[in-house]
């Protein structure tokens, strides 16, 4: 057990441990090489089925969070909000007072008048735990990012089939990417998963606007205008039932609504949906073939479909695709994995029946937009628990959140009630979700805005309190794929946290006890939590972090011939039971745009991550700086040309919501039209507090995110971030701050 | 016959990957060599090569602590 890991590359005075990158979302396994209690260097794991899994992002990590700005002590706001003015204070008297004042909040306007937003993603050592004790104090009002990436999907898939699959990238024949466009410094592990998937012989369909470097690679390419990836899925089920390229006897045993289903996929023949994709029917065709028939195939899970007015349509219709062509729980197809046996899941940790019906029906977004809300969870929960052994079931942390739109709107007294209280923990919230001026308004409308970060973000220029957060390098973590499959992963601690930084483990602990609520989180330390944790395995964390670098469950296939799928019916729902229960229509559907607006006649798509950031972090490194020191927009030759803009010009992105200023690149891989830009743009160095806000009141795309009816998904209430009309003015000279 | 061959497939992938993680034993190492021959892909196959990633970058403890004090290099 305590024998050096990888001997070959121990080095005299340099002690290594297993850690796993939490820098974006997708937690690589890398090795880090401590010199005199700092981590000097984050390289490749040595374990094969890991090798390669790293990014710039993982190897400047050392640096970026070393950076003069982090933030080291607990600061308290003594100007007005949003003035910049701040005094340091500890831990004690902060947490002390950030309590009273959430007391006599709750106390005057009830626990839903607080809401914390934050990303499992981002805190890492949350658990769970947040959402613990809020539901013992009262509060359903919690959104993450989540709500637009990832949770949503999972909480949509479990109405098709019970649970969120996971694609199983070793043993597949094909692999469909919908929009998403893994490389070498993002989403690394899936990038390289495809590449040895393609070099043993998969198929690889690539559905993207852009010619992509996916696309480039691809065996078919489909060329769909944004935004209308729910007809191009249609399609590619009219073409598989009208060739009787689908599983007949999975179809007959195992799901209900196949005719209903059917009828409504004829309403989309080929000539229709090449129509609104702009698709060659022949391609469509030809792409739906390869994916019936050489499988198991796979559609990985994509942030894409996440975001549109169809998101729900989007996402039924992958589940449904999966399963009309037999490739869930099979292997190379679409693993249901449960949780771990041995380890307690975060679900559990949540402790969602502490929750009050009550309470749970004032959750924000559910009378209008209940899809991932306790109330649009509410009838799988009996047979969650049949299945899945935790009625609770929160996959990818996602499932029975409050919709984040709703909820700002009641932060800025435009809701059913009052929120008074905001806490934002790892989440740039201002820059995260649509419309940042409703999020503006709503934060400048707040009693008591708490933000844990490591630097001073926007979202952070405007608190009453922002309390210092410790980094990945600096805190130990149990990973359990946030309930999506059965595999866990240690990560150990490589360094002592900087300055007075803590781990959200400790905000909540040190919030439960200062509100006399100790109990809730009676754990001393990280480490004791995971103990806890770890005891179904009979590993103390000590033991399982020195032994394992993964540890799956139990591998089982099919399993729905012993219990049935985890829906109303017990078989997979192509026809919703929960969705007609919610007063939705059953079927998939398809919205098409509103019509066109003569002044805004380009449109534009927003959410794509570039290489070197994650999310709206990063900027602050200047390794990574300098590969992409502006916000820059993508047209195509002709865009530009119409738009008499050229490259290295700047220029404003307009619509009703708001604007914001980019720097132009001409790429010949965009389509005319269509108008690309970067997520998450602020610039640390520029000046901060309000007005200003370190430049994401010039530079950030969540200004141009409308949240209105039309540009929202009925059943989730997501923003559609995949086809915005807009236009663009060339500006004369470059904004202030443009490097 | 060919769903058997399948699943038994997946469980020896599965099974080599555990292995080849706990790196303690014998078996262990072993199945960590099988692996790595198995997926060790040649470089052109890798067709986005980042400069970056591939020179392996590392700093040193008292230039991070300089840079953390804000002196400039």
């Amino acid at each position: 057990m305590s024998a050096p890991r990888h001997p070959s590359r121990t080095k005299p005075g340099v002690e290594t441990k297993r850690t796993l990158c939490a820098t974006c979302d997708v937690s690589c396994n890398v090795v880090t090489e401590v010199k005199k209690g700092r981590v000097v260097r984050v390289r490749s794991s040595d374990n094969p089925i890991f090798r390669d899994n790293i990014c710039m992002k993982g190897i400047v990590a050392p640096k970026a969070f070393a950076h003069p700005n982090r933030l080291m002590h607990p600061l308290k706001r003594v100007g007005e909000r949003g003035s910049g003015k701040w005094e340091q204070v500890s831990w004690d008297e902060a947490m002390t007072d950030i309590a009273a004042r959430l007391q006599a909040i709750i106390d005057r306007d009830g626990p839903e008048a607080w809401a914390v937003s934050t990303s499992q993603w981002n805190t890492a050592t949350d658990h769970g735990l947040g959402r613990r004790l809020m539901n013992h104090l009262g509060s359903p009002n919690w959104i993450s990012g989540v709500a637009l990436c990832a949770g949503n999907t999972a909480a949509i898939n479990r109405m098709t089939y019970g649970w969120f699959p996971f694609a199983d990238f070793p043993n597949t024949n094909c692999i469909v990417l919908i929009g998403h466009n893994p490389r070498r410094n993002s989403w690394v592990p899936v990038y390289n998963q495809i590449r040895r998937a393609q070099a043993r012989g998969a198929k690889l369909i690539v559905l993207d606007p852009r010619k992509s470097s996916n696309a480039e690679l691809a065996d078919v390419w489909l060329p769909l205008r944004a935004g209308t990836d729910t007809a191009m899925l249609f399609g590619w089920l009219k073409v598989i039932f009208d060739e009787g390229l689908y599983d007949k006897d999975f179809v007959e045993n195992w799901t209900v609504g196949f005719d209903e289903l059917r009828a409504r996929v004829d309403e989309f023949p080929l000539d229709r949906v090449a129509k609104i994709t702009g698709c060659d029917p022949e391609e469509i065709r030809k792409a739906a073939r390869i994916y019936a028939t050489h499988g198991p195939a796979v559609i990985p899970w994509t942030p894409i479909t996440d975001m549109q007015r169809n998101s729900t349509s989007g996402i039924r219709l992958q589940s449904i695709l999966r399963s009309v062509c037999g490739y869930v729980d099979v292997p190379g197809g679409e693993a249901l994995q449960g949780f771990h046996p041995h380890v307690i899941p975060e679900s559990k940790i949540e402790a969602h029946e502490m929750l009050s019906e009550e309470q749970k029906a004032k959750q924000l977004g559910s009378d209008t937009h209940p899809a991932f809300t306790y109330r649009g969870q509410a009838g799988l929960l009996e047979h969650t628990k049949r299945v899945w052994g935790y009625e609770y079931t929160n996959q990818v942390t996602g499932c029975f959140m409050a919709n984040p739109s709703a909820t700002f709107r009641a932060m800025a007294g435009e809701g059913r009630y009052p929120v008074k209280a905001f806490f934002s923990l790892g989440n740039n919230t201002l820059l995260s979700f649509a419309n940042m001026p409703l999020i503006l308004k709503g934060m400048m409308n707040q009693d008591l805005i708490v933000v844990h970060e490591q630097f001073m973000t926007p979202t952070a220029q405007l608190a009453d309190y922002v309390l210092p957060g410790d980094s990945w390098l600096e805190r130990p973590w149990l990973h359990d794929s946030f309930g999506w499959s059965s595999m866990v992963r240690p990560s150990q601690k490589s360094m002592e946290p900087l300055g007075e930084c803590e781990s959200t483990f400790s905000v909540w602990k040190r919030l439960a006890t200062a509100m006399g609520r100790g109990d809730i989180i009676p754990w001393d330390t990280l480490e004791d939590f995971y103990d806890y944790r770890l005891e179904p395995s009979g590993m103390s964390w000590a033991e399982f972090s020195e032994s394992y670098e993964i540890y799956f469950g139990p591998l089982e296939f099919r399993k729905y011939e012993k219990t049935g799928f985890a829906t109303p019916s017990g078989k997979v729902e192509l026809k919703s039971s929960i969705l007609e229960g919610l007063g939705f229509d059953p079927l998939p559907y398809f919205r098409d745009d509103p019509p066109p607006n003569p002044e805004y006649p380009l449109m534009m798509f927003t959410g794509v991550r570039e290489d070197e950031f994650f999310q709206t972090g990063q900027r602050h490194v200047p390794e990574l700086r300098a590969r992409k020191p502006e916000p820059n927009l993508f047209v195509s030759p002709g865009t530009a040309k119409a738009q008499g803009i050229a490259e290295g010009d700047w220029a404003e992105v307009i619509n009703p919501t708001g604007s914001a200023a980019m720097q132009v690149l001409v790429k010949d891989a965009m389509p005319d039209g269509l108008v690309r830009i970067p997520h998450g743009w602020w610039k640390p160095e520029m000046k901060q507090g309000a007005g200003h806000l370190s430049g994401a009141l010039a530079h950030a795309d969540a200004q141009l995110c409308p949240d209105d009816e039309d540009f929202l998904d009925r059943e989730q209430g997501v923003p559609h971030l995949k086809g915005i009309p807009c236009r663009i003015e060339r500006l004369d000279a470059p904004p202030e701050g443009a490097q | 016959m060919k769903r058997f061959l399948e699943d038994t497939k997946a469980r020896i992938v599965q099974w080599l990957g555990q292995r080849a993680s706990r790196d303690i034993n014998f078996v262990d190492r072993l199945c960590r060599r099988l692996l790595d021959r198995v997926l060790r892909l040649p470089p052109e196959n890798d067709f986005l090569r980042d400069e970056w990633v591939d020179s392996d970058v590392g700093f040193d403890p008292d230039e991070l602590d300089r840079y953390q004090r804000g002196e400039t290099e």
